[in-house]
């Protein structure tokens, strides 16, 4: 069980240090409210709040404070949550990590709901989820106030309890359906953008607010940057201001004048920063990987001219992309070992693996390290103790369930309910392989006992769709059911955020998906903005079960040993996105799809992506993305270890409503 | 210029977990059932062309997940349907039971311009396991049920044997060209005219 960090704040620096910052920043306001006072229709701040702050990392000491407040302007209300300037409790916390979290003016009309958990002990905390599906990361309330935010929301916008959950509230959200119209938020989709009553949205008003209440806080966020370059420069393909890849651009220039060039030495030799992979790309040879990607979009019907990729994407990958090595054999993995069977240097293991993979009948040893079931420093015989050691364990959670009566289980809706679905996902997962296929596959029992003990070692998660997709190809491999087990469960200590609950797993995957694409391809990315892409649910099940439907069997195995590996980041399959849909950019935009067709482009594409020019694109765009791309993940992604604060919120009633 | 809509017709499916809604949907399409469909992940859907007095459209009908922990993402997929197709597995009481939760979150999350007519159908589905032996949902309550909600037409199907899944899709296609056809008073011609210049200029985009 993990015990909640409890501060005391008053002898924390950086506590005292936002404290001021809060004051001064104040005075700095209403100077300039004053300034604005002008305009007819000002904006009147309804709500402030100091020390509102976020934790991007597991480590409570790692965060940022900020002010929330509360805009009133016209019969608008907006939200914002500037971070305080030049105030960090921590170096690896930059002024980039304040301006991806900033919350500039969101007007009430996009958020869809706001949950609140009140832990019995910490700070309380807020999420707000906006209607595009993406939620901010939680906002805890280190001066209390949670009510009274909630307070004055009420004051100003119609917001309703969900009847499933007291803490959810929904904002412009009418409880009795009789009672709606067609409001700005809730209209259908083709038609909000270009109602009259949705127009505020962008409107100079607009402008006039986050100027006059922002731009004292001098954190100007890539976003709006981008607003003003925009508004000179209409060429989306130029609008670019993140430095690094105009520097990368050069070094693709670079790098194509260089192609009689030929060096082959490794990409990348260690873990060094990104200045010293930039030296090692821009010697690639790249005739060699020219053929590989010719076939890519060139039957594409172009019916509108497409912005070009920023990046010259087309010729990264020609150039940087390393090409895959045979996967690791036998005799290779026995040099990784010393005599008494400990990995020596797991991180030449696991850049071995990411280039190639593993051979297959090397994957049940391997696999075990890759999630963790084994230690790198363990010994033959401390791996056979932990074989058995585990296995009895299995067998104590199993019992669990197993040992539920026919007359209990009538009086245990939950289990029932757990075992139902259970039994109906396992018979719908794989069943063309010849493992699984057949009536009475014992194969397929095995998946039902190790999900439904699952559900009983992690009976707060339960079980979820998806989880049947993750477990078949572990079971293939593993085949024991104990080590199978165990090594499910090691995978799902980072992927078990993808199904919680309040789904902020996929959520944050999903945001950190989209500043990823704005940072490598801001023209893609403003397609998906104005076509109404940007909650990138079209990418929902890539991410929720790791590829698992996208490829054929073998080459899902080849490709999680990969990702696994962790080895350039533990984000890899974020990239991996990234990779695919730059495969398809000329076609998304050329053919101008909209939600709809590329959702069903993007699931059509099952089967059909080709593994090994994806990773390489992958592995050139995270390394290229380098620090930034970093930056833009929040902190507890998963694949990252989670944020440690889920467990412990209760319901409460609320007085508010 | 005739509108979008006229011509395409959008149908959520909605129901609990493995009560068939992939497998209605297939047979209904494809004509054809498989033991071997996965549990659906996110959502997809299948187009169809179908003719109704004199006119062709297209039915767009979407399947989305059944479990209940992915329904935040229904916001993205229900808005601008016609017609809602609500489907409970005869042979399960809880799927019968959670129609009201996925019938009023529907009208939550889709917020049709007028609630209270919005079409909806009810398919009663799996009739033909053991010989209907296993069932515990009678149709007389499902019936009671659908008459409660303002007449909801209902139908028992099975998705196996393809039995009534043609005639229910043929009253879901007929009542969504009638939910179409009333939006068009709401919904003129001027559907994406104008409004990607105002969707750039809006703000934050995160
Ligand atoms: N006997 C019988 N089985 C059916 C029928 N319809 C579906 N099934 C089976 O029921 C299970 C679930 O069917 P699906 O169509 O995948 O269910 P679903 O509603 O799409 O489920 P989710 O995707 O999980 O929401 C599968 O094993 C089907 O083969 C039917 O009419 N009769
Ligand atoms: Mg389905």
């Amino acid at each position: 069980m993990h015990e909640p960090d409890i501060h005391d704040l008053s002898d924390d620096a950086d506590y005292a240090a936002a404290s001021k910052q809060g004051s001064s920043s104040m005075s700095r306001t209403d100077s300039s409210k004053r300034s604005s006072s002008s305009d007819p229709e000002d904006a009147e701040i309804v709500y402030l709040k100091d020390n509102v702050t976020i934790h991007p990392t597991q480590y409570a000491t790692e965060r940022i404070s900020g002010r929330l407040k509360l805009i009133k302007q016209g019969s608008s209300l907006f939200m914002t949550w500037i971070p305080y300037k030049g105030q960090s409790s921590n170096a690896r916390l930059s002024e980039r990590d304040k301006n991806l979290y900033t919350i500039r003016a969101i007007p009430f009309s996009d958020i869809q709901s706001i949950r609140r958990h009140t832990p019995t002990i910490g700070w309380q905390y807020v999420i707000v989820v906006l209607s595009s599906g993406l939620a901010y990361p939680p906002l805890y309330f280190y001066s209390g106030g949670v009510r009274e935010f909630l307070a004055t929301i009420k004051q100003h916008v119609l917001i309703a309890r969900s009847s499933e959950d007291a803490n959810v509230f929904l904002v412009n959200n009418f409880q009795d359906p009789l009672q709606r119209t067609l409001s700005s938020l809730e209209l259908p989709r083709s038609l909000a953008k270009g109602s009259p009553s949705s127009s505020f949205k962008g409107t100079p008003s607009d402008e006039r607010l986050d100027k006059g209440t922002l731009e004292d806080n001098q954190l100007s966020n890539n976003i709006q940057q981008n607003n003003r370059q925009r508004q000179k420069n209409h060429d989306p393909a130029r609008d670019i201001s993140i430095q690094v890849l105009e520097k990368f651009s050069l070094v693709t220039r670079f790098a194509r004048e260089t192609t009689s060039q030929l060096f082959r030495e490794s990409l990348v030799d260690g873990h060094g920063p990104a200045e010293k992979r930039r030296n090692n790309w821009a010697s690639k040879d790249h005739q060699r990987q020219e053929i590989a990607s010719n076939d890519v979009d060139d039957d594409v019907p172009k019916r509108v001219p497409v912005a070009s990729d920023p990046l010259e994407f087309e010729k990264l990958s020609l150039v940087w992309g390393q090409p895959r090595q045979h996967p690791l054999g036998l005799e290779e993995w026995s040099t990784f070992l010393d005599s008494e069977g400990r990995v020596g240097d797991p991180n030449a293991l696991k850049k071995r693996i990411f280039y190639g993979g593993v051979e297959h009948n090397l994957r049940k040893e391997v696999w075990g390290f890759l999630l963790g079931y084994y230690s790198y420093d363990s010994t033959y015989a401390e791996r056979q103790y932990v074989v058995s050691v585990k296995k009895s364990e299995y067998e104590t959670i199993k019992n669990q369930w197993q040992s539920i009566s026919p007359e209990q289980a009538k009086r245990f809706t939950k289990f029932r309910e757990r075992r139902g679905l259970i039994e109906k996902d396992v018979v719908r997962t794989d069943r063309s392989l010849s493992f699984y296929d057949g009536d009475d596959n014992p194969n397929v029992r095995l998946m039902h006992d190790i999900l439904l003990t699952y559900s009983f070692y992690n009976f707060d998660l339960g079980y979820c769709q998806g989880m049947s997709d993750l477990l078949s190809p572990i079971l293939f491999i593993m085949k024991d059911e104990s080590e199978a087990f165990w090594c499910f469960v090691s995978l799902l200590e980072r992927l078990g955020p993808n199904f919680n609950r309040d789904q902020n797993g996929m959520h944050s995957q999903l945001f950190a998906l989209s500043k990823l694409v704005e940072l490598l391809d801001a023209p893609l990315h403003n397609y998906f903005k104005q076509n109404d892409c940007l909650n990138y649910f079209f990418c929902f099940r890539w991410i929720l079960i790791q590829f698992k439907r996208e490829f054929e069997y073998e080459k899902t195995l080849r490709l999680w040993e990969v990702l696994w590996t962790h080895y350039p980041t533990e984000h890899l399959h974020l990239y991996v996105c990234i990779a695919i849909l730059k495969r398809h950019r000329v076609k998304i935009m050329g053919e101008q799809m909209d939600f709809d067709t590329l959702l069903k482009f993007i699931n059509e594409l099952s089967g059909q992506i080709d593994l090994d020019p994806v990773l390489r694109d992958a592995e050139a765009l995270c390394v290229c993305a380098g620090e930034n791309g970093a930056a833009s993940i929040p902190p507890g992604t998963p694949p990252s270890l989670p944020l440690q604060d889920g467990s412990i919120y209760q319901q409460q009633d609320d007085e508010v409503l | 210029m005739p509108s979008r809509r006229r011509t395409l017709l959008k149908v959520i499916i909605l129901g609990d977990s493995g009560v068939g809604k992939t497998s209605l949907m297939n047979q209904y399409v494809n004509k054809k059932f498989s033991n071997q469909y996965k549990a659906t992940i996110g959502a997809d859907f299948l187009t169809k062309e179908v003719e109704f007095e004199d006119r062709l459209f297209t039915l767009q009908i979407w399947d989305t997940a059944g479990q209940e922990r992915f329904q935040s993402l229904g916001v993205a997929f229900y808005r601008g349907a016609d017609c809602c197709v609500l489907v409970y597995d005869v042979n399960v009481q809880k799927s019968f039971d959670d129609l009201n939760n996925w019938r009023e979150e529907f009208l939550i999350q889709a917020s049709p311009s007028d609630p209270e007519n919005f079409p909806f159908v009810v398919l009663g589905n799996k009739v033909d396991v053991d010989g209907g032996n296993s069932r515990v949902v009678s149709e007389k309550k499902a019936r009671a049920w659908c008459a409660s909600k303002g007449n909801i037409p209902y139908f028992e199907t099975s998705a196996k044997e393809g039995i009534n899944v043609e005639e229910a899709f043929q009253v879901i296609a007929k009542n969504a060209l009638k939910s179409g056809e009333e939006e068009e008073i709401y919904l003129p011609d001027t559907i994406d005219v104008g409004s990607t210049s105002q969707q750039r200029a809006s703000g934050c985009d995160c």
